[in-house]
């Protein structure tokens, strides 16, 4: 998996599928209220498109005309390992900040 | 109707036919939504616009490998005609006089060969998707594939007619100054006549021939024609796997010719080899050239990465 195909919206919608099956106005929803970011809606279904291209995410059969979206295997894989990563990230700035600037 | 629906449906028709198909109907009611809740918003017209362009030009998205491909044959063939006029004004200097200076020499020479490759690998590429056009040409090909020969044909013959009248000889028969067979140069300077710094110059314009006027007018049209039907023909073709890597390995030799074309050009200008007589001076259109053949080698590049990631899925 490409490093950047996790960028941006990415993560912050694999993020919220984790949860479970939302559609597009629920996850955008989600997003502001856990990340504080408002998806605009051509940025939200690019990524939706594009991580659905990867085998990412699937869309879920729907009855009425907002069709939900879960997170699949893959996309559970790709982002548990790039949120790990992040996390090493996280944790060497933590810790230097500390360590320098004596602030966490 | 209401007027959010309607702003809605507006909005969608910033994206191709089959995204709407896929993704129309939710896309509408998340719109729909977000309207409601923020009635009037530029940056949302503007996200949807910038992301329906992108839906457009392929490049945003879903990975369709065929579509990230086409998208490799459109920005590389512009690149060529681009870098074919500004190689041609300099197969003509050659004609006339050699470089003096050595840099200059070196990059017309490396322009020459790379030019050569990228045609030898656009003739074996073309190979595999024309068998798969002769084994599946239905009528979802056939329309596609009919704009790319019209295109193509007019191009080649328009080319072929102008030819005759090319500068590179002045009417004299000179073949000791030949970089090149002299018609290969004629008919790439032909073909290209519209990439000129003229158009800048409506009174010099009006000193041309009344239908070198007109091919220079009619010719981009056509050239537009033959990459739009060539890339949507290869979008639809639903190359098989084992084509498509093949057809990205040429992509990356093509990007790879294309980049060190970009160097020569970039050598040619800095080294300001102009003589003798100002045949090889590089003017501000060269400098546009080198800026937009930069961004289709950067669009070409970034497809064939994403085409190559999802292919390797």
């Amino acid at each position: 998996m490409a490093k950047r195909e996790l960028a941006g919206p990415a993560t912050l919608i694999l993020s919220s599928l984790a949860e479970g099956a939302k559609h597009g106005w629920a996850l955008t929803k989600d997003v502001e209220d856990f990340a504080g970011v408002r998806l605009a809606p051509g940025t939200l279904y690019e990524a939706l498109n594009r991580l659905e291209g990867l085998g990412l995410i699937e869309a879920l059969p729907s009855d009425d005309r907002r069709r939900p979206y879960r997170l699949t295997a893959a996309g559970a894989s790709a982002l548990g390992e790039h949120l790990a990563r992040e996390r090493r990230v996280v944790d060497v700035g933590l810790s230097r900040l500390s360590e320098k600037w004596g602030a966490a | 109707m209401s007027r959010a629906e309607k702003r809605a449906i507006w909005l969608l028709r910033c994206y191709p036919r089959a995204w709407r198909e896929r993704y129309g109907a939710e896309f509408t009611e998340l719109l729909l939504a977000d309207i409601a809740e923020r009635p009037r918003s530029w940056s949302r017209a503007f996200d949807v616009a910038r992301s329906g362009a992108a839906a457009r030009l392929g490049l945003g998205g879903g990975i369709h490998v065929g579509a990230r491909l086409a998208v490799v044959v459109s920005a590389g063939s512009a690149f060529v005609v681009l870098g074919t006029a500004v190689w041609a004004q300099l197969a003509i200097g050659w004609q006339w006089s050699r470089p003096s200076a050595p840099a200059t020499s070196a990059a017309i020479v490396a322009m020459s060969c790379l030019l050569a490759v990228l045609a030898a690998l656009a003739a074996v590429g073309a190979v595999p998707v024309l068998w798969a056009i002769a084994r599946r040409l239905d009528r979802h090909i056939a329309g596609p594939f009919a704009l790319f020969l019209l295109g193509a044909v007019i191009s080649v013959l328009g080319a072929w007619h102008f030819a005759g009248v090319w500068p590179g000889t002045g009417g004299h028969p000179w073949p000791h100054q030949q970089l090149l067979p002299g018609h290969v140069a004629a008919l790439a300077w032909a073909g290209t006549l519209s990439v000129t710094s003229y158009w800048a110059h409506p009174g010099a314009l009006l000193g041309f021939p009344p239908d070198e006027l007109l091919w220079m007018a009619a010719s981009p049209i056509a050239l537009v024609a033959a990459v739009a039907g060539g890339a949507r023909t290869i979008r639809r073709l639903d190359l098989s796997p084992r084509v498509l890597r093949f057809e990205l390995v040429l992509a990356r030799l093509a990007c790879g010719a294309m980049t060190l074309f970009v160097a020569a050009v970039c050598c040619w200008i800095a080294s300001g080899g102009t003589g003798p007589r100002n045949l090889f001076n590089a003017g501000s259109i060269d400098g546009v050239a080198v800026a937009a053949m930069t961004g289709a080698l950067l669009i070409a590049r970034r497809a064939r990465a994403d085409a190559r990631a999802a292919l390797t899925q």
